[in-house]
């Protein structure tokens, strides 16, 4: 069942995109600077478009991970000019992909992501972000002594309350 | 990934440096010469060893960079290389004669002769064994020699002799014993159709899957395809090896160490299964029943079924 908010959502989310866009540009740009090493890891895709595609959202993200170069795009989820790969599932999935705290692999096999284009650009990024072993806070920006913190509430948020194996930066 | 197992209870950790000389080579994976001496270190803090391997094949006349591979394990001062070309290890042991070294499962040293061989030879001393004998061949195994034994318990399983597949080179031009690669990812595609989920390997369709069915990563030994009208799995299952009843009947057989295959899987994988074998090897140690250890691990198997492999085999 499609459960994606309608047209005016999208045109609404479209409207707010810029500081959004502002935020994760960033954010990843901030780490390419404290780590680059990780970003040479994508090899020949650091120049390639991923779109992330949250099923429940009429948006979708458009990243090109080149590092301090790296771009961000809000765009709509209809929207399909040509991409390396286009990676979809629930907005929660995908986040746990980012962070590492869902297994990609049995995301995949048992369906709950889809991956369209090409395999090789998916395996780089999957291997790349889990060696980063970046994590929400990361992703958002936060200054250390809030990372701790957001961490565990997204963790909650996205896994609810079971314990989870260590997190290995601690 | 390797902090992710060491901290989840892991005693060694095994990985490969970013190039042809490890059976992983796989795009963003792997180490470069500098994060290897890192984890290194990292890991001599946790009191944790890290295992090497450079376990794919020289190619004649191009012996370069696995000697720079065995030249950068022995800089980063790795505890040990896992190898099986000869050459890799004849270069290993005379310019690093203090190097420990490991016989990759890719050797296929089967056989107590077999081991011998390479420990005289080389002064080998582990052998990681073959994923094709039964527990009653690796007692034999490890009655006749004083060479310690590492055993799969968990993980991917697949039909090759070991260190030779020709299925993937076929299909796709490289495979794992000479590129590090099985079904290299810029050869797979994944077709959807309104009939369902169609991978493919260089244009090969390898299967059909509804939209409830679990997929794996395809492989042609893992492919299901219509014979006389039936569609069935013509070389292997797509199942998982899940050894985890087996650890007393393994250590009972005189098995040193267990082995877990990680090194394509994410954190949340690597942390979990070696968390709950670091749990269920430390119950042994207490003499506990492991019953409950038993399906802990069950969701994470490739195509959602697993095996014990060879090592209940009643037949050859």
């Amino acid at each position: 069942m499609d459960a994606r908010p309608g047209r005016l959502d999208a045109d609404l989310m479209m409207g707010a995109r810029p500081p959004v866009e502002l935020l994760l540009r960033s954010a990843i740009r901030r780490l390419a600077r404290k780590r680059p090493e990780t970003f040479e890891r994508l090899g020949r895709f650091r120049d390639a478009a991923f779109v992330l595609a949250p099923d429940e959202l009429p948006i979708a993200f458009r990243v090109t991970p080149s590092g301090q170069q790296t771009q961000v795009a809000v765009v709509r989820s209809t929207d399909f000019r040509p991409c390396a790969a286009r990676i979809s599932g629930r907005l929660s999935d995908l986040l746990s992909l980012f962070d590492g705290s869902l297994d990609a692999d049995a995301a995949f096999f048992s369906r709950r992501v889809r991956i369209e284009g090409e395999t090789e650009a998916v395996v780089a990024l999957h291997n790349t972000l889990e060696a980063a072993e970046f994590t929400l806070a990361d992703l958002l920006g936060l200054p250390a002594p809030l990372r701790n913190w957001s961490n565990l509430v997204a963790r909650r948020l996205l896994h609810g309350p079971r314990p989870r194996a260590a997190d290995a930066r601690g | 990934m390797l902090r992710a197992a060491i901290l989840a209870g892991a005693d060694s950790v095994y990985c490969g440096l970013r190039d042809e000389t490890n059976a992983r080579n796989f795009p963003g994976l792997n180490f470069s010469e500098a994060e290897l001496i890192e984890a290194v270190d990292w890991a001599r803090t946790r009191g944790a060893k890290v295992l090497v391997a450079i376990n794919t094949f020289a190619r004649a006349g191009v012996l370069e960079p696995w000697r720079r591979s065995v030249d950068a394990a022995v800089a980063a001062r790795a505890h040990a290389i896992i190898a099986a070309d000869l050459g890799v290890l004849a270069y290993a042991r005379s310019a690093h004669p203090n190097v420990r070294l490991h016989l990759s499962v890719q050797a296929a040293a089967g056989s107590p002769e077999a081991a011998a061989f390479y420990v005289q030879t080389y002064g080998v001393k582990r052998v990681v064994l073959p994923r094709v004998l039964s527990l009653q061949e690796i007692t034999a195994f490890n009655a006749a020699n004083s060479v310690e034994t590492e055993a799969f318990v968990f993980g991917g399983l697949c039909v090759m002799a070991e260190a030779r597949c020709a299925l993937s080179s076929y299909a796709a031009g490289r495979s794992p014993n000479l590129s590090g690669v099985c079904s290299p990812p810029e050869a797979v595609t994944f077709e959807r159709t309104s009939e369902g989920l169609t991978p493919r390997l260089a244009g090969y369709a390898l299967d059909r899957l509804g939209s409830d069915e679990p997929a794996g990563y395809p492989t042609l030994c893992k492919g299901r395809f219509q014979v006389a009208g039936e569609a069935s799995y013509l070389f292997e299952d797509p199942t998982s090896l899940n050894a985890m009843g087996l650890l007393q009947a393994l250590r009972t057989a005189g098995v040193t160490a267990v082995k877990i295959e990680g090194r394509q899987r994410g954190k949340a994988y690597v942390a979990r299964v070696a968390g709950a074998f670091r749990a269920a090897i430390d119950a042994l140690d207490r003499g506990e029943d492991l019953a409950k250890y038993q399906n802990l691990l069950s969701d994470l198997a490739e195509g959602g079924r697993e095996t014990a492999g060879a090592y209940r085999k009643a037949w050859r």
